[in-house]
């Protein structure tokens, strides 16, 4: 005879008729199904779909460290952090091979107000771990299997596992992938020392990148999420380096001509690099061509140029200008022509084009600093942090989420928040600095 | 046969309202007064310029870098180029000038300070001279940098000015990254707002 207990909390009450949800139907029908569902639940608004996430079920090997209940956790976490879901969490795991406890718990967890239900099963096989994720619908009477997907990696990598069913969860939903498998660079640091550092997209598990006790700023990620370009003193100068913190693989110097080599931006394709160089004689915006070392200038103007962001399909380039005065954000297409103002008034740097290509990100100065979003063509300019001092945004691939830099609890610390600013959270809580964030592109 | 006993707990997510009214904006601080920074007027299509390795002010063109195709080879600056930062140290003739809040102008108590070094510059050929640019904490950093450097600029263009020779100086900007007064206040940021002069033997 088991026992085992729920701990169930309904982070937000819907209470909604969900009459005749998730036919039967093959994988890609059961998705459309899926996302015609969750719109009809969350009415496209800020109504949530509540989701159960018992503890993951080990069906193969021993887990003292309770990794069920973990990976549980931190699949859960993400749900919460996506804004889509309301996570049902319990306690308890569900008995492996027991289709009539697996029935028992989702009867309970329906009656609770869950409307889907993750089940976890863990295989841990020494070094490797595997996941298999089962969605349930909870709003149909036989509470049907509408997908499922397995996922192994290293079991040093466990906390990606969790990550992994997050997003799969969200993709069978919205038909876009989460973002919980992703990472975040940042700055850490007391001033005249400040070193890289990555971490899941959570805050968890901290890595140092660099490790030259000099002066190392501006991390961005390229595009398939195995190097970050960043501009470093460590030669003495600010110079322009590349790094791959998943490999075994010496820094590459990128630039490092006479005068400031600075704010790093891959191209969408990965071939090239915008930059900021002063070897011309003032801060100008180039790109590097990475297979052929060629260098491009795309601005001329005796004002300062600077921190260049790329459209998501690679034509355009926005950037800072301070030509009228004082800083803006100014659009031109790759090529540097067709030169344009974006954003006019006040004193505007850290444009960042959001991956769904609409919007840019940057932040205003007005006494304190506030991250704001423009449209493209500049209209409907709307501020999104308050509280402190908040700099530095960084968007998630999927254009959802913004992380920045804010000291309105004290220190810098990292924050993350919905793209309209809602919901903004600390992802770091250390006692160092933590400045400069880059959210990378979903990990391969 | 199965025991179980459900616990229910409600809670409500707080969800963190955002004023989204605009909020005041300020009056654009422009920048400086003198001296003027050369270059274009107009923005013309990239014409591109140079490659790889160090230049020095380097006239544009479109040439290629020592880059091959295969692997992707970093510009990578021979040594030498640029003498090591580390290699000068401060001397005491040599004295800072301030800079006014977004600002990388000259002003006349800084001129005279500048004057003197010039003086002491011109009489002590043997020396290089560094000259670091600095800013305060408030602004963003890659902005920063870039201030950093004019101010650096306005410093090197009044010693030429002066009669010393601009193939003695060297420039660096430390942005906001190296301050020597850590409260925020606007008497410990008037400090880091400077321009730093070392030296070195030829």
């Amino acid at each position: 005879m088991r026992t085992w207990r729920f701990l169930v909390v309904l982070v937000v009450v819907s209470h909604l008729t969900l009459p005749g949800l998730w036919p039967v139907a093959p994988p890609p029908a059961v998705r459309a199904q899926a996302v015609d569902v969750f719109l009809n639940v969350t009415g496209g608004g800020s109504r949530k779909l509540n989701i159960a996430i018992p503890e993951f079920t080990v069906t193969t090997g021993a887990d003292p460290a309770g990794n069920g209940k973990l990976l549980a956790s931190v699949a859960g976490a993400d749900l919460t952090f996506s804004g889509l879901f309301s996570v049902v969490a319990a306690t308890g795991a569900i008995p492996p091979n027991n289709p009539q406890a697996l029935e028992q718990s989702w009867k309970e967890f329906a009656a609770a107000g869950a409307h889907a239900g993750v089940h976890g099963l863990l295989a841990l096989r020494g070094e490797r771990a595997e996941v298999e994720m089962r969605l349930y619908d909870l709003t149909a009477p036989d509470h049907r299997l509408i997908a499922g997907k397995k996922f192994e990696l290293p079991a040093g990598q466990l906390r990606r596992l969790g990550h992994k069913v997050a997003d799969e969860v969200v993709l069978q939903f919205t038909g876009e992938p989460g973002v919980a498998d992703t990472k975040i660079a940042y700055v850490v640091g007391p001033v005249g020392r400040k070193e890289i550092v990555i971490a899941d997209y959570d805050g968890a598990g901290i890595t140092p990148v660099t490790r030259n006790g000099s002066i190392n700023l501006m991390p961005v990620w390229s595009p398939d999420a195995r190097s970050l370009a960043f501009t470093s003193f460590k030669q003495g100068y600010p110079d322009l380096y590349r790094v791959f913190p998943f490999e075994r693989r010496p820094d590459q110097t990128l630039a490092a001509f006479v005068g400031i080599n600075s704010s790093p931006a891959f191209s969408p394709d990965g071939k090239g690099l915008a930059m900021t160089l002063s070897k011309d004689g003032n801060p100008e915006i180039y790109v590097l061509n990475l297979a052929s070392g060629t260098m491009r200038r795309l601005t001329r103007h005796a004002g300062i140029d600077t921190e260049p962001t790329w459209s998501p399909d690679g034509r355009q380039i926005a950037f800072i200008s301070d030509r009228s005065g004082a800083p803006h954000v100014y659009m031109m297409d790759d090529q540097g022509t067709n030169v344009r103002q974006i954003t006019s008034g006040g004193f505007h740097t850290q444009p960042r084009w959001s991956p769904r290509g609409d919007t840019l990100a940057y932040t205003q100065r007005a006494g304190a600093h506030d991250i704001w979003l423009v449209d493209v063509d500049g209209s409907n300019p709307r501020r999104v942090t308050s509280g402190g001092d908040n700099q530095g945004p960084t968007w998630a691939p999927s254009g959802r989420h913004l992380a920045f830099q804010s000291n309105r609890l004290g220190r810098w610390q990292i924050f993350a928040a919905l793209a309209d600013g809602t919901g903004a959270a600390p992802i770091t809580r250390g006692g160092a600095e933590s400045t400069s964030p880059s959210w990378s592109p979903r990990l391969p | 046969m199965l025991s179980r006993c459900a616990h229910v707990t409600i809670a409500s997510l707080l969800v963190l309202g955002v004023v989204l009214a605009g909020c005041a904006k300020r009056p654009a601080t422009t920048a400086a007064t003198a001296p003027a920074p050369t270059g274009a007027a107009a923005t013309t299509p990239g014409g591109g310029s140079t490659g790889a390795g160090p230049t020095t002010m380097a006239p544009s063109g479109e040439t290629s870098g020592t880059g091959s195709g295969t692997t992707m080879t970093p510009t990578t600056a021979a040594p030498g180029a640029r003498p090591s930062p580390a290699e000068f140290v401060a001397n005491e003739n040599l004295r800072d000038v301030y800079f006014d809040f977004d600002k990388y102008d000259i002003r006349p108590p800084d001129a005279k300070t500048l004057d003197a070094n010039a003086t002491w510059l011109k009489s002590n050929p043997g020396h290089l001279v560094l000259i670091e640019g600095h800013c305060d904490e408030r602004g963003t950093n890659e902005y920063n940098l870039a201030l950093g450097e004019r101010r650096a600029k306005s410093a090197m263009n009044y010693l030429v000015s002066q009669g010393v020779q601009a193939s003695r100086i060297t420039i660096i900007s430390y942005g906001e990254e190296r301050p020597v007064c850590m409260q925020k206040s606007e008497e410990c940021w008037a400090k880091n707002r400077r321009a730093h002069f070392l030296v070195k033997a030829r």
